[in-house]
């Protein structure tokens, strides 16, 4: 069993007893610590911001060429937070409780009180960092609701959230650089985690413009590398997005926690053809006035406009009356691909629903519409060449977000002492279903507020022997990295990686996506075996090791395709359905998902071993939420 | 659709590059611009040449990390519109394309389409933010911003800085990335108290770096995907002038 | 004082000066322009205000201040044109017609357009301050027969040619510059967007001035 270090106390005292208890580095001797922050979105710029604050000396990495490009740049829609600023009955309580409920009861309760908790302060930092959130007349900050609850709770701006609060972090962030607290390494890869004496020390990257490897020693590594999505090839994660630093932190002794946990997200533009390289996400604050619908006839093939009123089907008004089109992502979706299995999909494929805005056009007029929504319907626009104005969107689900991640304990850190894990890449707080807007308060909270505080904790607590960059297990780690791209090298073969990577997708999409079951997932686990073998043996890299994008691609979809095969592993190892994890043997007879709380009850994280991966469990206790099967009706 | 593609390839900083022709015969019209690369591309490694390099990343018009000169012009000929967004229907079947990196002294180019843009950070880091410690914040809603105030200074913020402007510029000046962030901080009461120190120690990083001054073509917000406004650029001159003769 | 060095050491500072020296100018060649149109008066007039213009000891202080505007226009443009190419080691190259997202043509050619007009007014002062002295007496005073030289140097269809094609070119100088140099200065917003158009009628009303001149004394006397 996982020790996952849960303070003592109630549940509102654990964060105040955890910090009270917390060892704390003198200002003085921060400076003598190291610490390693890999990835520059909002976990790991707001975590190396706050770290560099504090007096630490603090080496920030990125694949990207600049901080500012990470993706949580992308996110649209808002951050949540329990204000009550709109006098709605919100509280941090519940706040906890809609994430946990959200989350279909696979988290970790006390990371998710926390979470909401220290949501509160996370809008204060950036309101003061200058954040430009959306404001009422009178100056106030104002709100918009998103799925899964009856409070309007989300704070936004404009469209642009994720960029504003990533601008933000990462101007804090410069601020540090240009104070010399923090060096920035951009366009380097971490490639491998440097474990010494059982501790994490440090880092091997990979300068992506010389080819390079280089190894970095420190203190304490923090991963805030992001999720997953990228497995499944399309999604609508960036296209550089992966998991290779997770991943070989994974193969050093870190347990993955939830690999199944995927969150596929119920309004994305729906593919177009087979040279799509990625799925764009359109906002869930679009489902607050879009209104989701198909026809009711199987097989209408009828322009959407000339499709009376009698003749849609309102779906998600119609099934679950009381959350209507604001029902939580992995519903929503899980709706939308059975009207899609039923022959009412619509577009020329039948892979896509309606989301209407004709009434609320009608109601507040063109302009309060496109002042609410107006970047994304153009952005709508650009991609389809269809004004969303004039004739519904088209949406049909895609993959999003992975609520899986490292197995970290209550203080972010994983299985490897010294080795912390913030944002997306862990697994802390969603449970199997991730609210909306809950990612970029999860992130910003791990990285101002969590890991600071376990950081001092942990090097306060340990004794830390020197460590050189000629020691063997420093230089071990940089001659396999460089054993393992030379191969890369080497193959020769037919492929481009991306091919590989786009089979890879589909095997994961159509037998690890929406909907699983036990026979599709031990084929896929073949499938995957097969598409390694075609992996080592046929893909092509021309070129040199110089900022090489095949090469880039290659290291990381090696890694991808062992992930993959966790994952079906995973999915095939939990037989309940969960969140987003909907095994078709287990369902209610309305066809929604079925936990098995006596049996499934627990965090499943995943030991590397070399062969088949070995099982741990954490089990999951709720002591203030009733377990309850989860209703949105 | 057929498209003759004229691209750049340059191995290195130091080395010298040169145009290259390219064709791409299926290129379908619903596919982006950065899909029909690689689509080209997949087809060069199959024949084992080597791959076109550019930068990318979300393809959805955010990050700012695309770039591209298409003929001429930065991120393409639509306005508005980041080299992801921008789609092969805005073309014609048998179109030639001249494809070639974002050129400034301030961005060197690493390799055929990828050019060094962390002079922005620097910029950014001379003067880019307010200074404000974790946990230093007061309470939200004690600051009160006026809606006009907060979306005209969200309009400035919408800078994705991807460079154009000063690819754009004949003088490949940064004014218009510069500006876009002083005026963001110049509007709001939280950017007040550093104003001064942050507009000049941010211009003079700008001149540091090596971009040239502003002759006001406006062919920055021209290119601009993101369509930040020369009003900023006032705005900045207007706070330059302030900072020095005021404090 | 520190302060203001570093602001007038930056590229924002010196164009700051660019822009306060171009004014200056605009409003030189605007009374310029004005006076002169006492061409269409008669040769009386003209000279008699030729006269008044000169003969005041202000007009050393107006010829000093106007020759450091012209100075410190000039320099700091040349010098900020240097550092410009410098910043921009290669151009793209554009197919023609094809590039949409550019500058217009006035914008462009500042540099160009403004050495012309310096060669212009070197030219321009050979002509008359520095040509030839005719003497004319109006109403018992002896001046400078200034009517005269004009009518004179415009009777040759070549340089009333030429003068007209500079102030085309002036007119495209100032159609930029002018507004330019209120962005510049700070001083335009969302509130005054009229500042965009005033610069081409101000161009409009300074360069058509000038242009009117020599092709009315050149029809008028042919």
């Amino acid at each position: 069993m996982l020790d996952s270090k849960i303070p003592s106390g109630s549940i509102e005292q654990k964060w105040k007893n955890r910090k009270f208890e917390s060892k704390l580095v003198n200002p003085s001797n921060r400076r003598k610590h190291t610490v390693i922050v890999v990835g520059t979105g909002l976990a790991g710029a707001s975590a190396a911001a706050t770290l560099g604050e504090l007096g630490y000396k603090v080496k920030v990495f990125t694949f990207h060429e600049s901080p500012r490009r990470a993706h949580s740049i992308a996110a649209q829609g808002g951050i949540n937070a329990a204000k009550n600023y709109q006098n709605d009955g919100d509280s941090v309580y519940r706040l906890f409780y809609d994430t946990i409920k959200g989350g279909d009861f696979r988290a970790r309760e006390a990371n998710v009180y926390r979470l909401a908790e220290l949501s509160v302060n996370i809008i204060d930092q950036c309101v003061a960092q200058g954040v430009p959130f959306a404001r009422e007349y009178g100056g106030t900050l104002t709100n918009r609701s998103f799925g899964g609850t009856q409070v309007s709770r989300t704070f936004y701006a404009k469209g642009q959230t994720g960029q504003q609060l990533l601008l933000g972090a990462y101007s804090s962030l410069m601020r540090q650089s240009g104070e010399k607290s923090v060096e920035i390494f951009p366009r380097q890869e971490m490639v491998d985690v440097i474990v010494i004496g059982g501790k994490a020390r440090g880092i091997v990257a990979r300068n992506l413009v010389t080819g390079e490897l280089q190894s970095h020693l420190a203190d304490a590594v923090v991963l805030a590398t992001g999720g997953y999505g990228n497995v499944f090839f399309l999604s609508t994660n960036a296209k550089q997005s992966n998991a290779t630093a997770a991943w070989r932190a994974h193969k050093r002794g870190a347990y993955f926690a939830n690999p199944c946990f995927t969150q596929i997200h119920p309004t994305c533009v729906p593919v177009s053809g087979d040279y799509q390289s990625k799925l764009t996400l359109m906002s869930e604050s679009l489902r607050n006035d879009g209104r989701v619908w198909v026809p009711m006839k199987v097989g209408d093939k009828r322009a959407p406009n000339e499709i009376p009123e009698s003749e849609r089907d309102y779906f998600l008004e119609r099934m679950y009356p009381s959350f209507g089109n604001l029902v939580p992502r992995d519903i929503a979706s899980r709706a939308a691909k059975r009207m899609c299995d039923e022959g009412r999909g619509v577009g020329a494929t039948g892979l896509s629903v309606y989301m209407d805005f004709r009434d609320a056009i009608q109601r507040l007029g063109n302009t309060v519409v496109s002042e609410k929504y107006g970047n994304l319907f153009q952005m709508y626009e650009k991609i389809t060449d269809e004004n969303p104005y004039k004739v519904p969107m088209r949406i049909f689900p895609a993959v999003h977000y992975t609520m899986g991640g490292l197995w970290v304990d209550y203080n972010l850190m994983s299985t490897i002492p010294g080795l912390f894990v913030a944002g997306e890449a862990n697994f802390s707080d969603h449970g199997a279903n991730r609210l909306g807007a809950s990612a970029l308060m999860q992130g910003l909270a791990d990285g101002y507020f969590v890991v600071p505080y376990s950081i001092a904790n942990y090097l306060g607590g340990e004794k830390l022997s020197a460590v050189k960059q000629e020691q063997d297990e420093v230089k071990s780690a940089i001659a396999d990295s460089q054993e393992r791209l030379n191969g890369f090298m080497k193959i020769k073969g037919s492929q481009s990686v991306d091919e590989i990577h786009r089979k890879l997708g589909k095997i994961m999409w159509e037998h690890c996506g929406m909907a699983r079951n036990e026979k599709g997932l031990n084929d896929a686990i073949k499938l995957i075996q097969k598409l390694k073998d075609e992996f080592s043996n046929d893909i092509r890299i021309p070129g040199d090791t110089r900022l090489n994008s095949e090469l880039e691609k290659a290291n990381r979809v090696a890694d991808f395709l062992e992930l993959g095969e966790l994952m079906c592993i995973d999915a095939l190892n939990r037989k309940e359905s969960c969140g987003g994890h909907f095994r078709e043997e287990m369902q209610t007879p309305e066809g929604e998902a079925l936990r098995d709380d006596q049996n499934f009850s627990y965090v499943a994280a995943w030991e590397h071993t070399g062969k088949t991966p070995t099982l741990h469990k954490e089990a999951l206790t709720f002591e203030n939420i009733h377990l309850a099967q989860r209703s949105y009706k | 659709m057929k498209l003759n593609l004229k691209i750049w390839r340059q191995k290195s900083p130091s080395e010298q590059g040169q145009f290259k022709d390219y064709v791409v015969n299926n290129a379908n019209e619903d596919m982006s611009f950065l899909e029909m690369l690689d689509f080209l591309n997949m087809d060069l490694v199959r024949k084992g040449e080597e791959a076109v390099q550019f930068d990318h990343d979300c393809r959805e018009g955010i990050c700012g990390s695309c770039s591209l000169m298409i003929n001429g012009s930065p991120h393409g000929p639509e306005t508005g519109t980041a080299t992801c967004q921008l789609h092969i229907r805005k073309f014609k079947d048998g179109d030639t394309i001249v494809i070639e990196p974002f050129r400034a002294k301030a961005f060197p180019v690493l390799r055929d389409l990828c050019v060094d843009r962390t002079a922005f950070d620097r910029i950014m880091a001379a003067g880019g933010f307010c200074s404000v410690n974790t946990g230093n914040a007061p309470e939200a809603n004690s600051i009160l911003i006026g809606k006009e105030v907060a979306e005209n200074a969200m309009d400035s913020a919408a800078c994705i800085g991807c460079g154009a402007c000063v690819a754009a510029c004949k003088n490949a000046s940064a004014m218009l990335f510069v500006s876009a962030k002083v005026s963001q901080f110049a509007l709001l009461p939280q950017g007040k108290p550093e104003r001064s120190r942050r507009v000049r120690q941010m211009v003079a990083q700008m001149d540091k770096e090596m971009f040239g001054s502003c002759s006001n073509t406006g062919a920055c917000e021209a290119a601009c995907p993101k369509e930040i406004s020369l009003e900023n650029m006032a705005r900045l001159n207007r706070e330059m002038l302030r900072a020095s003769v005021t404090e | 004082m520190m302060k203001c060095k570093s602001f007038l050491s930056s590229s924002v500072g010196q164009k700051f000066l660019v822009a306060l020296t171009g004014l200056g100018l605009s409003g030189f060649v605007l009374t310029h322009m004005l006076g002169n149109l006492l061409l269409f008066v008669g040769p009386n007039a003209y000279n008699l205000y030729g006269h008044k213009l000169t003969s005041t000891p202000l007009i050393y202080v107006a010829e000093v201040v106007l020759v450091t505007l012209f100075v410190v226009h000039v320099g700091l443009t040349l010098k900020l044109q240097k550092a410009n190419r410098a910043s921009r080691p290669i151009a793209p190259s554009q197919l023609p017609n094809v590039c949409v997202k550019r500058a217009s043509f006035a914008s462009r050619t500042m540099a160009l357009s403004g050495l012309m007009i310096l060669s212009f007014a070197i030219l321009h002062l050979v002509t008359f301050k520095f040509g030839p002295y005719y003497a004319v007496t109006v109403d018992g005073v002896e001046m400078r027969d200034l009517y005269k030289l004009v009518q004179e140097s415009f009777q040759k269809e070549w340089y009333t040619g030429f003068y007209l094609v500079c102030m085309v070119i002036l007119f495209t100088h100032l159609s930029h510059g002018f507004t330019a140099a209120f962005q510049s200065l700070g001083l335009s917003n969302t509130h005054n967007t009229w500042l965009k158009r005033i610069g081409f009628v101000f161009a409009l009303v300074v360069a058509g001035g000038f242009f009117s001149q020599p092709l009315y004394m050149y029809l008028a006397h042919h």
